[in-house]
């Protein structure tokens, strides 16, 4: 009735071969396909696609360990035809594999909630309190435009944004009507700009640069706020800090 | 208390009565009329007294609730219910093909209408999506397709029906209501009458979110975020009382779910033998009962901020965020609704097909409950980027937890397939590829869940990926599979096997296509909800869009299949899979009473035993109660 006993640990053996296999293939080509990040263009940026490249390595170990042990099962444990009768291997439960596999759950998310999760949140925080005197741009959202003004240098209601190199900027948000959201793509990090709130977002530019040079380096509402979503964006320059100087003297009353 | 009084004037036995004539219609007719007639009514008497147009947020209201009443009461429930309790005569039940065309206690009508009105709202709404991605071919506004107003209220439209009126009752209702009387061992759910009204519910609330643009449809996407609901046009109206229904609706079928389970298991069905898909039911009962109150009463909330300006989440004093934390208090968890089911699912036909009985079968049901307890407790994570910094390790931690229980899930399924004999039928192929999906969906979550990363991550393409890898991914090819699975319980025929394995292998090609290169969008700084985009992301789109055009055109096959098995498919035996389970045990199609009456089970040993000469888990014996 019952179909041949299978060699299971056979079986396991050929597994181990499909993972390793695999993981050089799939990790392979992870590798290459990272080399074509977009732009980082600030450390915050930096922390943040960090913690997302080593998730990126890391699911992708996880998918071909998993999925490749569905994929190894359905084949190698296939009914042939005229195998009718069910397997010899009845067991429900088997006490190392089930301990293994929660000990490892466990300790990959304990491992993920410490690094890149609190690791990366204390480095962002690092440089918040680190900043001691940072430059302060003021940045109102509206339905469906960005306007910036720099209160310490005098200048006001600009529609680009203008911005030194290597120096923390702490942008104050603020919106007149509905939720928007500040967002530029290549500095990694963005914040609601909620109704009857005021909300501080700290970036640290590393690469010169504007919207034209790239079009990662741009201001772009990233919560959906209406007809005009999708256009509510706002050119941004990275400076020199001489070249902002310049700009500043020449744009401040 | 297996039977009810229903069920105690129902011809015993039959599944027939007179056969299908077109008067049988009128009820459902007469349910759009009084529909149709209480809202322009309403909404034009209150317009006139309020000097105002019938499109305007207060008249719609009234015209809703007014033709909600009236297409309920049209429906049977005032003869079929209401009436009793008004001192007037009941009308007897229906036990024929008109059962299924009008308010009725059978819980089998019930799933059935579910079943319809599920496969109905995918196709409009997967048009919808057809049509977002019609726009997204070119980076520009496109001016002879849809124009950024149109856009954002049909992907709007797209995501709360998608959610609201396919995911969440396309496993629970169509399947769960229809099998979990029979796998408990009853013969009806603990209060069919709420079941039958739980459906009722569906249509309006469906219709009225469709016809939105209408009035003025809303902009807000399928979260309806104040204040932007409040000043973007009328149809968030429709709305908040439509995801106000069809949550009201769920909580029904909830309600229904907990109190059979834990009243009306036959004989020796103790708590380790009740089937894994029922399992699967328990824990999205028990997120709908818990959760759900809370978020309904959050839209209308909404909704009252707008036509009575009442102030919870807009104006001066209202707080925006107030909103968020009510809204995803039910609908982070609304997700576990969808898809633990779907787990249910495969741990339910997986060790059928490979004939081996569900592994470490404790460790699946404590991961499914597990999920169903951490899920109440991450909603945060769905706005990261708008709360306080304290709030987020809080929530990130909690979040990350919730990949432990989901594991155990792929634990069971694993350990089954291990050294299994498999019959790769359709609904096991599509169960697999679920889990394959699901595979993608959960670990991409994780980069949502860690804040570092969806603080780049949110509110782009990224989470578009994620999310459809979990809920087209999985939940829907698990709705196939248990369509294909179940279809010979529902209809006495086989689906097609060719063509089903066919479509799913296209399904899973085409899905893939086109939902992978969202995360490179995402990645490359794609926002979503844009119709306009910026030139250099064009390729990937275009890409995208044609992969998904073939990806929604495939879904004319299954449809095909289904109607054309349920016509003329090869006759089924009465249990095609070899199943243990005891749904099985009843003849297909499934007669009116589904066990005989003068009989009744007792469960004696595991539903799951597949071995060779493994003895019976379910025994019949002459019914001793009541005698």
């Amino acid at each position: 009735m019952s179909a041949k006993t299978e060699n299971l640990v056979k079986a396991f053996g050929g597994l181990v071969v499909v993972w390793i296999i695999g993981l050089v293939i799939a990790e392979g080509i992870t590798a290459v396909a990272l080399r074509h990040w977009p732009l980082i263009g600030s450390v915050q940026a930096q922390i943040t696609a960090d913690a997302t490249t080593y998730l990126i390595w890391q699911a992708v170990a996880i998918y071909v360990l998993v999925g490749g042990t569905i994929v190894y099962s359905v084949i190698r444990f296939r009914a042939r035809p005229g195998d009718m009768g069910p397997p010899a291997f009845q067991r429900r439960y088997w006490t190392p594999f089930v301990v293994f596999w929660l000990g490892m759950s466990i300790a990959i998310n304990m491992a993920n909630t410490i690094y890149p999760g609190m690791v990366g949140l204390e480095q962002l925080w690092g440089i918040q309190l680190q900043a001691k005197h940072p430059l302060v741009v003021d940045v109102t959202a509206q339905q469906w435009k960005w306007t910036f003004s720099y209160p310490k240098q005098g200048i006001t209601d600009v529609s680009q944004l203008v911005v030194p190199r290597g120096e923390t900027i702490d942008f104050v948000l603020r919106t007149k009507d509905v939720e928007h959201d500040f967002w530029v793509p290549a500095w990694g990090v963005k914040k609601d700009v909620i109704p009857n709130e005021v909300r501080h977002l700290y970036i640290t530019p590393t690469v010169l640069g504007s919207t034209k040079t790239n079009p990662m380096i741009r201001v772009q509402c990233s919560l959906i706020c209406g007809n005009g979503h999708p256009m509510m964006r706002a050119p941004v320059q990275v400076l020199t800090k001489a070249a902002f100087k310049t700009w500043v003297s020449n744009n401040s009353f | 208390m297996a039977t009810t009084d229903v069920q105690g004037r129902a011809v015993a036995g039959t599944g027939g009565g007179a056969p299908f004539t077109w008067s049988m219609v009128l009820p459902m007719v007469r349910a759009g009329l009084f529909g149709f007639t209480g809202y322009f009514g309403a909404a034009w008497i209150t317009a006139m007294l309020a000097h105002t147009v019938i499109v305007n947020p207060l008249p719609a209201t009234i015209g809703y609730l007014v033709g909600l009443l009236g297409w309920v009461m049209g429906s049977g429930i005032w003869d079929g219910w209401i009436r009793r309790a008004f001192g007037g005569e009941e009308s007897p039940s229906l036990t024929g093909v008109e059962r299924y065309f009008r308010f009725s206690s059978d819980p089998k009508a019930t799933a059935v209408r579910y079943i319809f009105f599920n496969i109905t709202a995918f196709l409009f709404a997967g048009l919808a999506a057809m049509a977002i991605r019609i726009e997204l071919l070119t980076p520009d506004s496109t001016g002879w397709w849809l124009s950024e107003v149109h856009y954002n209220q049909t992907f709007g439209i797209h995501g709360l029906m998608m959610l609201l009126a396919v995911a969440a009752s396309a496993i629970v209702g169509g399947m769960g209501y229809y099998l979990l009387p029979m796998m408990l061992g009853a013969r009806t759910v603990i209060f069919p009458r709420l079941l039958g009204l739980s459906w009722w519910l569906l249509p309006p609330a469906a219709v009225a979110v469709f016809m939105s643009p209408l009035i003025g449809g809303f902009q807000t996407g399928w979260w309806g975020y104040p204040p932007l609901a409040q000043n973007s046009g009328a149809g968030i109206v429709f709305y908040t009382l439509g995801a106000a229904t069809l949550l009201t609706s769920s909580v029904l079928g909830g309600i229904n779910i907990i109190g059979t389970i834990v009243y009306m298991r036959a004989k020796g069905m103790s708590l380790g033998r009740i089937p894994m898909f029922v399992w699967g039911l328990f824990a999205a009962g028990t997120i709908l009962i818990v959760e759900a109150p809370a978020t309904f009463t959050g839209t209308l909330m909404d909704l009252s901020d707008m036509i009575l300006g009442s102030h919870f989440y807009t104006g001066p004093t209202g707080h925006p965020l107030a909103y968020d934390d009510q809204f995803w208090w039910l609908f982070h968890p609304e997700v576990y609704v969808f898809v633990l089911p779907a787990f249910a699912l495969w741990l339910e036909i997986l060790p059928t097909a490979a004939q081996r009985p569900v592994f470490a079968r404790n460790w699946g049901i404590a991961g499914i409950l597990g999920i169903t307890m951490i899920g109440a407790m991450v909603g945060v994570h769905h706005y990261f980027t708008a709360v306080s910094a304290e709030r987020m390790p809080i929530f990130m931690t909690i979040t990350e937890t919730i990949s432990i229980p989901s594991g155990f899930v792929f634990l069971s399924a694993l350990g089954t397939l291990w050294g299994a004999r498999l019959k790769l039928s359709s609904p096991a192929l599509l169960c697999l590829m679920a889990m394959m999906n699901f595979l993608i969906g959960g670990l991409t979550g994780i980069f949502n869940a860690d804040v570092p990363a969806d603080l780049q991550l949110h509110n782009t393409y990224w989470v578009i990926g994620h999310f459809h890898y979990t809920i087209l991914g999985s939940v829907i090819f698990s709705w196939l599979a248990g369509l294909y699975w179940w279809f010979p319980k529902a209809t006495g025929r086989m689906v097609n096997e060719f063509w089903a394995k066919f479509h799913a292998w296209w399904f899973f090609i085409f899905f893939n296509m086109t939902f992978l290169p969202m995360f490179v969008l995402g990645i490359e700084g794609m926002n979503r909800r844009i119709a306009v985009y910026l030139p250099y992301l064009h390729p990937l789109n275009e890409f995208v869009s044609i992969s998904s055009f073939f990806l929604g055109a495939g879904f004319l096959i299954p449809l095909a299949n289904l109607l054309i098995s349920w016509r003329s498919g090869k006759k089924a035996p009465q249990n095609p899979w070899g199943s243990k389970s005891l749904e099985w045990h009843s003849p297909s199609p499934t007669p009116y009473i589904v066990f005989p009456e003068g009989s009744d089970v007792t469960v004696v040993g595991p539903n799951d035993n597949y071995a060779a000469g493994a003895p019976e888990p379910f025994v019949w014996a002459p019914t001793t109660a009541g005698k």
